[in-house]
């Protein structure tokens, strides 16, 4: 495990008190509700960012927000801090528990609790996994238009405390952009509910605020989120290219010249190899790099938009081009796309950067991941989403290697900095968690990050939520 | 007084001045919606005249940064010299508000003015990637950044956009923009009543046909559109907008799909661009400032519902865009405020923000929907972190 | 992930094995989603990651088994959808196999526990036993709701209200007579008869042999198999499970070396992933390894087997089928078109219903020792099957046929039932 990154001192008060903390939770709680048993907190001790665990103090999984609001109210009552989780599948160690916190879990409130077509909104709760969303509304015609890789098991909750994104994202916009409300529950308790089926806010656009805000300034329970008309036909088409940059530069070109397709997802060699072992889509293996670019609609406009991407594509000397030619083949090529991090596991440990870029300098710093991971000795593949510029090197070590891990975890840094250096930022959809907090300084100034943190204690002056993610801990200002 | 700065450095100096002294400011750009929020007293006003100019602008990249007090006629003469535009499509606020100024950049992300596309396309807020802005502490933050996706750290960014002036003072807006459509068209049904024309709109939404505009405009608004060219009786617009191959194939469809509801019309692209500024910059409404105007956003399926329920008790004018989840109310003569919202409360929520009224009016009546306890005490804290010394208009939005 | 074994605790192979899995899983948490006791409970210690990590634990740990790995374990029905979903490649099967090993060895079961556990493994593997079984608890039935008071005592309750409730057929073990085929000879295949599928439902084998020997399949009943011994491998009886597998093994290769055999038919999916294991279950018996591995390759599903013969197509029968595919079968063995391939071919419109990859909550002997997840699973399953509007239910193992057939009176029958009608067999019995 790796230590680089520090998590708060554990609260002496709250830990002396575990014991008469766990009986009160009892009383709040029913008893498949609550976890404390030393031996089943283990699997609650990290997320999908493995690399750092931590031990709750134990784990509430409530069922109404009303047991939320009661824990909630409890653990601010006794200064307790309070890490929600949704399904645990954070990259950045967003939901990564710590030793003086109650672990506060939404998978048991997964219940679709409305959907409406007339208004083209559903409203479920927090636990509700992102895919699920889409599967409740396709009967009638809809879907929910975020769809992060994980969209199998991520949920709502999850989505907004990282403000989710995801391949179809080009087009449909990141979680923030289709969120209309939220059920909510404060630090203290109180239960408010901000937006609904209406557009904008009444006054500030708090719900803007709490998309993306990792779980720092309230417990989300119920979201209500805006559907889309299922289009007439999608087709992705593979286009294999020599080299990476040829690739990035067919990209910024297909962007440039007017033209947004649903989706556009970049795969290098490495990346391709290791989702056609698991998919077997039918992606070219003779090529150095290839985007699988999303057209939609009707045929006409789809037939439309392809000449044009596929004449900008021979600018840059595509060498294969293959449409999907059924509605398996699409799902196949949509499959190997989503698993490519969980396929990468197959052949190595990985972490994944998360670095968003400017669409010109995607070939240059597809270049410098390269020679800085190469520096380390490591090995890189790259998966992401390119249309919007937002990279996912999967640095590859081995992590039973301390030393292999600590030169990954470096290597990640050199390569996050060099994104913000280029006029990106270090994450794009994954979120800053514990991951990338100590590198905040380097795209925010003192000033800026002061007046983050200010507006976050508008919710939780005590630092009660989250705490150790997001904000570097030296420099925070007193409570 | 009016402060105008002609650097970010200058701005962050008064604002230091101001909140040290306690002098109160209203921050304004071309002054074209000076009228908007409760009526509240301030010493100077603040002005982003002098912080004018495009900084940067990609078109390849999508991405456009310009200093705040910059025209919006002249950020939209750069992007449509690269057949670009804002996908939000700001309104323009000086037809129903009566003022005379240019509109700036920074009041359209201050207002989160966004125009026919926005339910479908997100609001001005939705295009805002980054910002920089003085605090009322006259410190100078960077919030967001130039990249579409980007999650580091707190969204102030859409905390800014729409805060009216009340919490900082923007100097900088960098935000996304798109390429201009190749073609538009509109098509219109007519004779439908407001809850016919509620349903239709639904039905069009829910086919794949992507219509960007979705408004209807009842009798009483009808020939006060396209200089009265619209066919006789109710119209419910539909727009499709595209790549030419595909509006004709989509309108086609669409067309097919309306016909059942009641007669169906076209409009080409000019009258169709017509049109939506028109129902944009609420041309129906505009030059009748004694007449209180009710801005409602709600479920597009209980707009009409509204409307039904208050015609019975007060003298009313409306029509309908977003679906028919953005409702433009004109009343006769009392802006019945309570009853609105009241009623907006029994539809299942929303917000009522009373976009004009003779000054008597606007002193009695809250401009924004009052908010529950404790999102008005959370707000009040936000403004405080902000803006502790409570210079930024105070009082101008719900309590704030 | 990161894993933290001794060299010592490596020495031992299967720790090493378990190692290597775990070295697999990269916690994504993919594997959630589609496990049926983590969607109905929603708690990630009832879920494959969960488990892993339990598992891991204990293991990394060298601790014998505690009372709360043993309740998250308990409840993995080793549906193995978490298999099928994971594109790691994690090996759960052979990990969660290993720990109920391990749980056996080292964790002393209450005593109403081990008693019911004792008894099913007594009983079930036993064609003789388990159908006086069944009588008895055609009396014991109305007791049943008595027994639930007792929580101890629920798996038994469980057990009486699944015994079917119409007449137990004689068990015979020479019900089913081969014959030489009928058409042109194209094959010689084994068929196992197991131990409760002919005790619960002889026509399903009766069926296969009918439909195999019409094709000119010689179909043979080597003397001697018996249960496949999925039914203790599941409880973590290690030995009492390899020893029915060497049994089988030695029947199949006498067969095999004798006539020659093309494949070995199983006609229950839970069966065939059992059998389908031999070759890793006794990988470290060099007695048997050789063997276990070529019997495993020989071991075909039914319709895995059918679809290889190439049958004619069949009109229309008119006659709507919800397909069930047994987690066995589509995460077990992979085996997820041949069935309906076969069904659409022979003239029945297929249906598939919402949720297919999860259980039915039947999975062995869990309904009898899970009633209550087992249960909501039970009325999930059959929401899911009957909004398909099916005239009959087709599946291909006999745990499903009793779990989803106490919870609809839509008739279901197994898929070679169906099949063996299209091509003139008779008319399943409970088919209107
Ligand atoms: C293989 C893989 C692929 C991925 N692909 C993508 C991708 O394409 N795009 C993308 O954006 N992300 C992706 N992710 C990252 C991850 O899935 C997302 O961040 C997801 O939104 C997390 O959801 P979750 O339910 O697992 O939340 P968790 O990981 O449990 O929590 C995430 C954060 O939200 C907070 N939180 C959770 N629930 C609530 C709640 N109800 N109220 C308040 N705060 C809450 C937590 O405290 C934490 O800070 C991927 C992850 C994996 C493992
Ligand atoms: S085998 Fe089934 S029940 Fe067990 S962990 Fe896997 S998915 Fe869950
Ligand atoms: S899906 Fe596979 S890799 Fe992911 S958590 Fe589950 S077992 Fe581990």
């Amino acid at each position: 495990m790796s230590e680089a990154i520090k998590f708060l001192e554990p609260r002496k008060n709250v830990m002396s008190r575990r014991r008469a903390i766990i009986e009160d939770l009892a009383d709040l709680l029913p008893p498949e509700c609550l976890v404390h048993e030393p031996r089943e907190l283990v699997p609650f001790e990290t997320d999908a960012f493995v690399a750092y665990r931590r031990l709750p103090l134990a784990v509430a999984l409530p069922k109404t927000t009303e047991q939320v609001a009661a824990v909630m109210k409890y653990c601010h009552r006794y200064g307790v801090p309070v890490v929600p989780r949704g399904a645990g599948t954070s990259l950045s160690g967003g939901a990564i528990p710590q030793e003086d916190a109650v672990v506060l879990g939404l998978s048991k409130m997964s219940r679709i609790l409305d959907v409406d077509p007339a208004n083209r909104t559903a409203t479920v709760q927090a636990g509700v996994t992102n895919l699920s969303i889409s599967d409740a509304v396709s009967p009638e015609g809809f879907f929910y238009a975020p769809d992060p890789s994980s969209q199998l098991a991520c949920t709502i909750g999850g989505n907004i405390g990282m403000n989710s994104g995801g391949a179809h994202c080009l087009k449909y916009g990141v979680t923030t952009n289709n969120l209309l409300g939220v059920k909510m529950v404060l630090v203290d308790g109180t239960v408010i509910d901000l937006g609904g089926k209406h557009l904008d806010a009444a006054g500030y656009d708090l719900l803007g605020l709490v998309c993306g805000s990792e779980g720092q300034l309230g417990i989300v329970t119920e979201a209500t989120v805006r559907l889309i008309a299922k289009p007439e036909g999608a087709r992705p088409v593979l286009f294999g290219f020599d080299t990476s940059e040829q690739a990035g530069a067919c990209v910024a070109d297909v962007i440039g010249s007017g033209i947004i397709p649903v989706a556009i997802e970049f795969m290098d060699k490495p990346a391709i190899e290791i989702c056609e072992a698991f998919a077997h889509a039918g992606y070219p293996l003779d090529v150095g790099a290839l985007l699988i670019i999303e057209v939609e609609g009707s045929e006409a406009e789809m037939d439309a938009m392809l000449k044009s991407i596929v004449e900008i594509a021979n600018r840059h000397d595509v060498k294969t081009v293959r449409e999907s030619q059924s509605a398996t083949e699409a799902a196949l090529i949509w499959k190997g796309r989503k698993s490519a991090f969980g396929a990468t596991g197959r052949i190595a440990d990985y972490i994944c950067m998360d670095g968003t870029v400017p669409l010109g300098k995607l070939s240059y710093v597809l270049e410098k991941t390269s020679e800085i991971v190469e520096r380390f000795g490591l090995r890189v593949a790259n998966v992401f989403h390119a249309g919007d510029g937002n990279m996912h090197p999967l640095i590859l070590f081995n992590a039973n290697d301390p030393e292999d891990a600590a030169r990954a975890e470096e290597a990640g840094n050199e390569i996050l900095k060099l994104c913000v250096d280029v006029g990106g930022c270090l994450t794009g959809e994954h979120g800053v968690g514990i991951e990338k907090r100590d590198l905040m300084r380097h795209q925010y100034s003192d000033t800026d990050l002061n007046q983050q943190m200010a507006v976050r204690a508008a919710f939780d002056a005590d630092w009660l939520l989250n705490p150790s993610k997001v904000f570097p801990i030296e420099g925070r200002p007193a409570a | 007084m009016t402060l105008i700065p002609n650097t970010e450095t200058d701005a962050a100096y008064v604002i230091r001045n101001a909140a040290a002294q306690g002098t109160t400011l209203a921050v304004c750009g071309g002054d074209t919606r000076s009228g908007f929020g409760n009526a509240v007293a301030f010493e100077d006003v603040l002005s982003s005249r002098g912080l004018s100019g495009i900084v940067d602008y990609d078109p390849a990249e999508m991405v456009m940064t310009v200093k705040t007090g910059t025209p919006v006629t002249e950020v939209e003469a750069a992007l449509a010299a690269n057949r670009q535009m804002m996908a939000f499509e700001p309104m323009d606020h000086r037809g129903i508000m009566g003022t005379t100024g240019e509109p700036t950049i920074g009041g359209v992300f201050a207002a989160n003015a966004s125009g026919p596309r926005r339910f479908v396309a997100g609001a001005a807020r939705d295009s805002l990637l980054g910002i920089r802005f003085v605090n009322g502490r006259g410190e100078i933050i960077r919030a967001g950044g130039r990249v579409m996706k980007n999650v580091t750290g707190l969204d102030l960014v859409k905390l800014l956009a729409g805060s009216h002036g009340t919490l900082g003072f923007l100097t900088e807006v960098t935000f996304r923009v798109l390429p201009v459509p190749e073609t538009a068209e509109t098509i219109v049904i007519s004779n439908l009543d407001d809850a016919a024309a509620a349903r239709a709109m639904a039905v069009s939404m829910a086919l794949s046909v992507e219509v960007s505009g979705a408004a209807h405009l009842p009798q009483t608004v009808r020939s006060r559109f396209l200089g009265g060219q619209l066919p006789e009786g109710e119209a419910t617009v539909l727009r499709l907008e595209g790549l030419k191959a595909s509006v004709a194939v989509r309108s086609e469809k669409l067309t097919s799909e309306m016909s059942r509801f009641g007669p169906v019309s076209r409009l080409g692209p000019d009258d169709s661009r017509r049109l939506w500024q028109e129902v944009r910059d609420v041309t129906p409404y505009a030059g009748m400032p004694k007449k209180p105007l009710w801005r409602v956003s709600i479920a597009p399926s209980a707009g009409h519902q509204l409307v039904a329920a208050l015609r019975l008790e007060a003298g009313i004018d409306a029509f309908y865009d977003w679906q028919g989840g953005l409702v433009w109310m004109q009343m006769e003569a009392d802006p019945e405020a309570e009853l609105l919202r009241r009623y907006v409360r029994g539809l299942g929520g929303g917000h009522a923000t009373l976009v004009r009224a003779p000054e008597r009016l606007r002193l009695a009546t809250p401009a924004f929907e009052p908010q529950g306890d404790a999102v008005a005490a959370l707000s009040a804290r936000i403004k405080l972190k902000l803006d502790p010394a409570g210079i930024f208009s105070p009082g101008k939005m719900a309590g704030v | 992930m990161q894993t933290n074994f001794t060299a010592e605790q490596l020495a031992d192979p299967h720790v090493a094995e378990s190692e290597k899995i775990l070295r697999r899983c990269v916690h994504c948490g993919f594997c959630t989603a589609t496990c049926p006791t983590y969607v109905t409970l929603g708690n990630e210690l009832d879920s494959p990651r969960g488990r892993i990590y339990l598992i891991k634990d204990m293991l990394e740990n060298g601790r014998p088994a505690d009372a709360e790995v043993v309740t998250h374990i308990d409840r993995c029905l080793s549906c193995l959808a978490c298999v099928t979903t994971c594109p790691s490649g994690v090996d759960y099967m052979h990990l969660v196999d290993h720990a109920r090993v391990h749980i056996e060895k080292t964790y002393k079961r209450p005593l109403m526990d081990r008693l019911i556990r004792q008894l099913l493994a007594t009983i079930l593997p036993y064609p003789k036993r388990f159908r006086a079984a069944l009588l008895l608890a055609k009396v014991g039935r109305p007791f049943a709701p008595l027994l639930k008071g007792f929580p101890a005592l629920k798996p038994v309750a469980a057990m009486l209200d699944l015994a079917p409730k119409g007449r137990i057929k004689a068990y015979d073990p020479n019900h089913v007579h081969p014959r030489p085929p009928e058409a042109k000879r194209r094959g010689r295949v084994a068929i196992l008869s197991g131990c409760a599928q002919p005790v619960l439902d002889p026509g399903i084998n009766e069926a296969a042999i009918r439909l195999l020997t019409r094709l000119g399949v010689e179909v043979v009943l080597p003397e001697g198999e018996g249960c496949c011994g999925a039914l203790v491998h599941h409880m973590g009886k290690e030995d009492p499970a390899l020893d029915f597998a060497r049994r089988n093994v030695n029947v199949w290769t006498r067969e095999i070396e004798n006539g020659g055999i093309d494949a070995i038919i199983i006609t229950a999916s839970g069966c065939g992933t059992t059998i389908k294991d031999y070759g890793h279950m006794l990988r470290l018996d060099p007695a048997y390894a050789d063997k276990a591995a070529r019997v495993s390759a020989l071991a075909k599903d039914i319709t895995e087997y059918l679809v290889t013969l190439e049958l004619p197509t069949a009109e229309a029968k008119g006659l709507t089928v919800a397909y069930h595919s047994a987690c066995s079968m589509q995460h077990g063995q992979k085996i997820t078109m041949a069935p309906k391939t076969l069904l659409k071919n022979a003239g029945f419109a297929v249906r598939d219903p919402a949720e297919g990859h999860l259980c039915c909550g039947s999975a062995g002997t869990y309904n009898i020792m899970q009633p209550e997840i087992s249960a909501q699973l039970k009325v999930r399953k059959v929401k899911n099957i009957e909004a398909t509007r099916p005239d009959v239910i087709a599946t291909g193992n006999i745990g499903c046929m009793t779990q989803i057939g106490t919870g609809t009176s839509i008739p279901i029958v197994h898929t070679v039932e169906l099949l063996d009608w299209a091509y003139g067999g008779p008319k399943p019995e409970n088919v209107a």
